[in-house]
């Protein structure tokens, strides 16, 4: 009991001799070492002593460091991306390609409230009446270009498993493609996001959401889709993951309503060219098989492949007997992440995806102009220029499942830059 | 409308599902797997003692473990390094105060295939031959061999300690071969005659021979008197005062008992 109130004290000491004169250390150790030497303390103890001191004052430090900034700074995050692009698109129907220069802005804010609240929310480039797309054309006699509020919302995180989210938000569902979702869509509504670790290799997570698409005044049937995804991460070994989820999706008064903004290939009521015919009651498996240094005992040098994965999705609308369903199955080789000079990522899909699967206010835009009823495939290539800077070029080649003779090819080149 | 309000019903059965399955005293340890072993068998020992407790540790590296925790997704992490003055920034900016308890010292052992005639070298040597300025072993007296150099990833803290402790933070010959565990590098320089690598105390076998470094061979004795320059502290960080299962967790692991299981898996007690 003395014993360990006197290895209180010295530590004490100690803490307070560190943080005023940190040149000190060598006349610190001198005097761990004769208290090891008189058998005050064992070598190792004055080990812990003298490690633990240090990293208390390293603290100290950067508590210093960040007390000088202003709170609400300390509190927030600011974060964007620029992009600009060419765009081809060589529809085989139409006379000429359609070639475009387009800019995309995008700038976000995440604010702290409290240690359990958090408010974020992002402005964009594009225009309203296109929720699948932040992109900007040059045009109009550069013309002023808009900004719009691309989302907004709020969490709320009781625990450190649970995270409750209110507002227009980044889409809160898993999908290793873009088969269904778009990537640019915001669903507005409510979510509960839920994670745990249930063992050390396997993580379970469950989102549930209600995102309310439109607000009808006139019949009070506003349209809107529940979904609920329960989901794993498996880590097979230390190099093979695996992650699935098994979503649920089911739409309310998305029949015998007017969507605004879909593809136009959903099919429509009899006599109307604007009404919906079906709702949405889907199931949508996912997966996605990652490995890190796939050909690693091949010793390839510079031209190793530090990451590949493989993943696939399907989707089935239960509630329509043909035209249904939709699947995509791709893969990506090269670095995870682009994050500096040299570094690439080759990707490829191919999608199917029939007329009544999904809604048709959905999938990527950038597929066949956001439609069903297609099938086709994609490439892409994004090259490392520097840190938060890379070149990308994106190849769809795509046509409609009931007229296979009208392809529609886009390429895409890309500069991003994020900061 | 039925299917929303079922819907409905399942996002609350979920929520205090998930409420009851979480607020078990479950406890999650995550990162170094230099410090592996320790949390392993300490967890094992500590959960029979106290039936109550679940304690999940995994590996993944010391720099994974602190992102962790520093993400709210683990509860200690363990670390072969002392954090980074760039993690703790931001520990600080996102309010947590990160707190290091030391559980164990260790060495970073030089090793070699046990058929190679080469038994000691300086560290000046072993820096040579880690950034490719050496690159046969016949340089240093050895078989005209081209020298294999094995390395631990990038989001490892031995990598971090033995850069900073062996190399003077220069970089690692680009041909190296990198492996993502302590047993990994251990595994292949025991497979491959001219190879070299790094490994923490613990992970010594008679599979594998260890090297005198400027005339010092990594023991207990060594490390603890600083006579053996690669030596480092093992961590376990917190986020402040540990909950309850973790602070007795670690309690017991700082312990007579906790670091006698420590020596067991070959690294260095404090006591």
């Amino acid at each position: 009991m003395v014993q360990k109130s006197l290895k209180l004290i010295l530590l004490a000491a100690f803490v307070l001799v560190a943080g005023i004169k940190f040149s000190y250390a060598g006349e610190v150790d001198i005097l761990l070492q004769k208290l090891v030497e008189k058998g005050v303390l064992t070598a190792g103890e004055a080990q812990e002593i003298k490690v633990e001191t240090q990293e208390e004052v390293k603290k100290e430090i950067a508590q210093g460091k960040s007390a000088s900034l202003p709170k609400w700074v300390q509190n927030t995050k600011l974060k964007g991306d620029f992009r600009l692009r060419y765009q081809d698109n060589h529809d085989k129907g139409a006379e000429t390609d359609r070639d475009r220069a387009r800019f995309r802005l995008r700038l976000g804010l995440e604010s702290k409230v409290n240690e359990q609240l958090l408010v974020a929310f992002g402005i964009a480039s594009g225009k309203t009446g296109d929720p699948r797309s932040t992109n900007q054309s040059f045009q109009d006699s550069f013309d002023k270009k808009p900004v719009i509020i691309d989302y907004a919302y709020a969490t709320y995180t009781p625990f450190s498993w649970a995270t409750l989210i209110g507002g227009k938000m980044k889409n809160p569902c898993w999908e290793p493609g873009d088969l269904v979702w778009d990537t640019d869509i915001t669903p507005e509504g409510g979510a509960v996001v839920l994670t745990t670790k249930f063992n050390d290799k396997l993580d379970l997570f469950l989102t549930t959401g209600i995102f309310l698409i439109d607000e009808t005044s006139s019949t009070g049937n506003d349209p809107l889709i529940g979904v609920i995804q329960p989901g794993f991460n498996y880590k097979v070994t230390d190099s093979i993951a695996l992650k699935g989820a098994f979503s649920f999706y089911d739409s309310n008064n998305i029949k015998n309503n007017a969507i605004e903004y879909g593809g136009g290939t959903n099919t429509k009521k009899s006599g109307s060219s604007t009404l919906y015919a079906y709702e949405y009651n889907a199931i949508f498996p996912a997966f996605e098989i990652s490995v890190t240094e796939p050909l690693k005992g091949l010793n390839l040098g510079m031209f190793d492949v530090p990451y590949a994965c493989v993943f696939g999705e399907y989707v089935l609308n239960s509630l329509v007997e043909d035209n249904n369903s939709g699947y995509m199955l791709g893969g990506k080789i090269g670095y995870q992440k682009i994050e500096g000079w040299g570094q690439w990522q080759l990707r490829y899909n191919f999608a199917r995806l029939e007329k009544d699967a999904v809604p048709d206010f959905l999938p990527d835009s950038d597929r066949y102009g956001g439609k069903t009823n297609i099938r086709g495939h994609e490439i892409m290539f994004d090259f490392g220029l520097a840190k938060n800077t890379w070149l990308g070029l994106d190849i769809y080649r795509v046509q409609s499942l009931s007229d296979p003779r009208q392809p529609e090819t886009l390429v895409q080149v890309d500069w991003n830059l994020k900061f | 409308m039925k299917n929303i309000s079922l819907i409905l019903l399942c996002m609350l059965i979920a929520f205090f599902g998930f409420t009851f399955f979480c607020y078990a005293e479950k406890i999650v340890v995550e990162g170094s797997t230099t410090v592996l072993p320790i949390a392993q068998k300490a967890a094992e020992v500590f959960m029979e003692r106290n039936s109550g407790a679940d304690i999940i540790v995994r590996g993944g590296g010391s720099g994974v473990g602190i992102a962790s925790l520093l993400d709210g997704t683990c509860d200690i992490a363990d670390s072969s390094r002392p954090i980074k003055d760039t993690e703790l920034d931001k520990a600080v900016s996102r309010g947590k105060d990160i707190k290091a308890h030391v559980v164990a010292m260790d060495g970073i052992a030089v090793i070699v295939h046990p058929g190679n005639k080469i038994n000691a070298m300086t560290k000046k040597q072993l820096k040579d031959i880690f950034t490719g300025k050496i690159s046969n072993w016949s340089q240093l007296g050895g078989n005209n061999e081209k020298i294999v150099v094995v390395s631990r990833d990038t989001s490892s803290g031995t990598f971090e300690a033995f850069g900073e402790l062996a190399l003077n933070k220069e970089k690692v010959r680009p041909d190296a071969i990198m492996q993502a565990s302590n047993q990994a590098v251990a595994t292949t320089v025991s497979r491959t005659p001219a190879a070299i690598g790094y490994v923490g105390l613990g992970f010594l076998s008679s599979s594998v021979k260890a090297l005198e470094i400027d005339g010092v061979v990594a023991s207990k004795e060594t490390v603890l008197s600083g006579s053996y320059s690669i030596g480092r502290p093992l961590f376990m960080y917190t986020n402040g005062t540990p909950n309850e299962i973790a602070k007795e967790f670690i309690d017991f692991i700082k312990s007579e008992e906790g670091q006698a299981l420590a020596e067991g898996e070959g690294y260095v007690g404090l006591k």
